[in-house]
């Protein structure tokens, strides 16, 4: 089956205030083919966050290829890194990072903004009725539950049917009934639509569910 | 969803510095509009009203104040010229028409003026209703006599002599063509009659005509000029009112005390004064002539109205360019104060930011929501500014109207405001590049984290 996601000799490291250098990622190989759900766990300040966001493009990396369906987005300048991350990574993060100001069906909207996908709101208000907010669709974030604002966050992940989907601890604010409830959504949406789901988390409960669990520091 | 929905609910969001940023552009776009609107709308109304005058004759004095008064029942006549100087110009071969005005009176604070019947078609103004009141030179010498006699009744009581009472009685026909706005503002009808006031504006003391009231024969159609507020009577009843002089007293002749006899009235060389006179010329070639000719001679002064009113319009042009520079000013406090209010929400906003491009929004393209954010404030801003200044202009407008008997088109859209317009996106646009480059530079990463 073809990758979807395949990191090779990837590397990122900071610059401390002493100068010296803090090795953050180190990934020699890391392949995931169509469809995969897999959790990539490690402790706090290991780096989980630091990894999307070279996947996504947000961050690049020292060096290492990051290949997304076969193109390599660190190759990309950034106004194209940009345009492919709309079109091809869905990304959803531990506090949501829904906009205020907007409501769930615009929140949803907003992702295909950028990917510039014509097909409208069709799709969005599909997801959104997915996930079980059909009679919510015009609630903005403060009108909705801590767990009803990350599954709009999954449908704005989703709207664009990416290949890839990133989740960053996305259960972390939520309670424990909640955050089963959407992971198990999440996998199952993901599913249907043969979604390649990477999940960061350090979470034990949530590593459980998962067959493939790969510890971080695997990957060295 | 589309960009101008991002930048609608960016507004939104910040709905008090939003709407605070807009009516101060709105003020000073407000401002310049009035401004333009009602200086240009001023000079197009002066020198609409000088077509047809093209050149003023009356008292050595200021040029300025003698086209004021005569052309535009402004300010109050420099003097008197004598008689002679009008007969002479009528008789001029380069002179078209010659119409004499003479001032001194109104009604309910609108001018009288007393002319003759060329008034009207020498300076195009059309009746709306009844017809112009009937002048006649014989009449004129009659009342001019009449008004003498007068004059040497009292200087006679003055040194004690009784006096031997008129040569001639002179009955005027007292009639009245009256402005459109004198019809609308004092209710005067076809048919109806008026008293004057002594003094070219109302007083409550001041001496009412009432032994002589004038009939409205007619009614001017409105013209948006001076000739509005203006109540036109037959120049030989003006002087039928008491206390209209009609020859300086300190010439010789004038101070004789008896009784003049009725054969002198039709022999006077001088019989009495006008305040001025204006001139249609046979051709304009004739203009300079004519103008040095009479400034060379002592009786009388000419002065061209169009000319006039360009220097009035210069000196005025200096306090417009203050009030525009004022204008001006308020514009750039007013882009001044969308930079702050925009780069100030930039620190709430950082997060957002990071989420559209974490969404892949391009730096770009949050340059661009930035700038077109501070943009749409300032073409908002200008457009309810050029709707508040047009209500400032309608409301000017009354009140010149008032004042000058000018109008002003409050609802003219002049070319000039399209600039403004874009005067304004430009000046929203440098307004928002500082908080756009803010913007721009926004590290994702660092910002989507979960805050803490």
């Amino acid at each position: 089956m073809a990758s979807v996601l395949t990191l090779r000799q990837l590397r990122k490291s900071y610059r401390e205030s002493d100068g010296s250098l803090l090795d953050v990622i180190h990934i020699n190989q890391l392949s995931l083919a169509q469809g995969d759900q897999v959790a990539l766990v490690g402790q706090s300040g290991s780096g989980k966050s630091t990894l999307l966001n070279l996947i996504a493009g947000i961050q690049l990396p020292d060096a290492g290829e990051i290949l997304v369906n076969d193109t390599d987005v660190t190759k990309l300048p950034e106004a194209k890194r940009d345009r492919f991350r709309a079109a091809n990574i869905g990304y959803i993060f531990q506090t949501f990072n829904l906009l205020q100001g907007f409501t769930a069906l615009e929140n949803v909207l907003l992702g295909q903004l950028f990917a510039h996908d014509s097909n409208g709101g069709d799709r969005a208000v599909e997801l959104l009725k997915t996930v079980g907010l059909g009679k919510r669709l015009h609630h903005k974030p403060s009108a909705l539950s801590i767990g009803e604002q990350q599954r709009v966050a999954i449908a704005r992940a989703l709207v664009n049917a990416p290949p890839l989907v990133l989740a960053d601890e996305p259960t972390g604010s939520l309670d424990t009934k909640n955050g089963e409830a959407v992971l198990e959504l999440m996998r199952r949406v993901c599913a249907d639509g043969k979604h390649t789901l990477l999940l960061v988390t350090h979470d034990p409960q949530m590593m459980r569910s998962f067959e493939r669990v790969i510890p971080l520091e695997d990957l060295r | 969803m589309n960009l101008l929905t991002i930048i609608i609910k960016n507004m939104r969001q910040r709905a008090l510095a939003t709407t605070l940023t807009t009516v101060s552009v709105a003020l000073a776009v407000a401002l310049t509009v009035a401004i333009v609107h009602i200086k240009r709308g001023m000079e197009d109304r002066f020198q609409q009203s000088t077509v047809g005058y093209e050149m003023v004759v009356g008292a050595k004095g200021s040029p300025l104040q003698l086209v004021l008064n005569t052309v535009f029942n402004l300010d109050i006549s420099p003097g008197n010229i004598p008689w002679s100087v009008v007969e002479k110009l009528r008789t001029d071969k380069r002179v078209k028409a010659a119409v004499p005005f003479s001032v001194g009176d109104n009604y309910h604070g609108f001018r009288i003026i007393g002319t003759t019947d060329e008034f009207g078609e020498a300076f195009g103004y059309r009746l709306a209703a009844g017809r112009w009141f009937n002048f006649s030179k014989d009449a004129l010498r009659d009342a001019f006599f009449e008004a003498n006699e007068r004059a040497h009744e009292r200087i006679a009581k003055e040194h004690g002599v009784e006096p031997a009472g008129p040569a001639v009685h002179y009955h005027a026909a007292s009639e009245a063509v009256i402005g459109a706005t004198v019809a609308r503002e004092t209710g005067l009808r076809m048919g109806q009659t008026f008293i004057a006031a002594h003094g070219l504006e109302a007083a409550p003391d001041a001496e009412q005509h009432t032994d002589n009231p004038w009939t409205v024969v007619g009614i001017l159609a409105a013209t948006g000029t001076a000739a509005d507020r203006g109540l036109y009577i037959n120049l030989d009843s003006f002087y039928h009112i008491e206390g209209h002089e009609v020859r300086d007293s300190t010439k010789a002749g004038a101070t004789q005390t008896g009784p003049r006899k009725a054969e002198e009235k039709d022999t006077d060389p001088d019989p009495g004064q006008v305040s001025a006179v204006a001139l249609k010329l046979k051709s304009p070639v004739y203009a300079l002539g004519l103008y040095r000719e009479i400034n060379d001679g002592a009786d009388a002064m000419a002065a061209f109205p169009a000319v006039e009113v360009r220097k009035l319009f210069s000196i005025v042009g200096n306090i417009d360019l203050i009030l525009l520079a004022q204008a001006i000013l308020i514009g750039i406090v007013a882009g001044v104060a969308i930079a702050v209010s925009i780069y100030n929400s930039m620190s709430e906003r950082r997060r957002e930011i990071a989420i559209l491009r974490a969404l892949g929004a391009r730096r770009g393209m949050i340059f661009a929501i930035v700038v077109l954010e501070a943009m749409s404030i300032c073409f908002i801003g200008a457009v309810l500014g050029i709707m508040v200044g047009h209500v400032i202009v309608a409301g000017a407008n009354t009140v010149l109207h008032r004042v000058s008997g000018f109008t002003v088109e409050p609802l003219s859209f002049q070319s000039v405001e399209l600039l403004i317009i874009a005067g304004c996106i430009v000046l929203g646009a440098l307004s928002g590049i500082g908080p756009a480059a803010r913007a721009y530079r926004t590290e994702v990463a660092e910002h989507l984290a979960p805050m803490t």
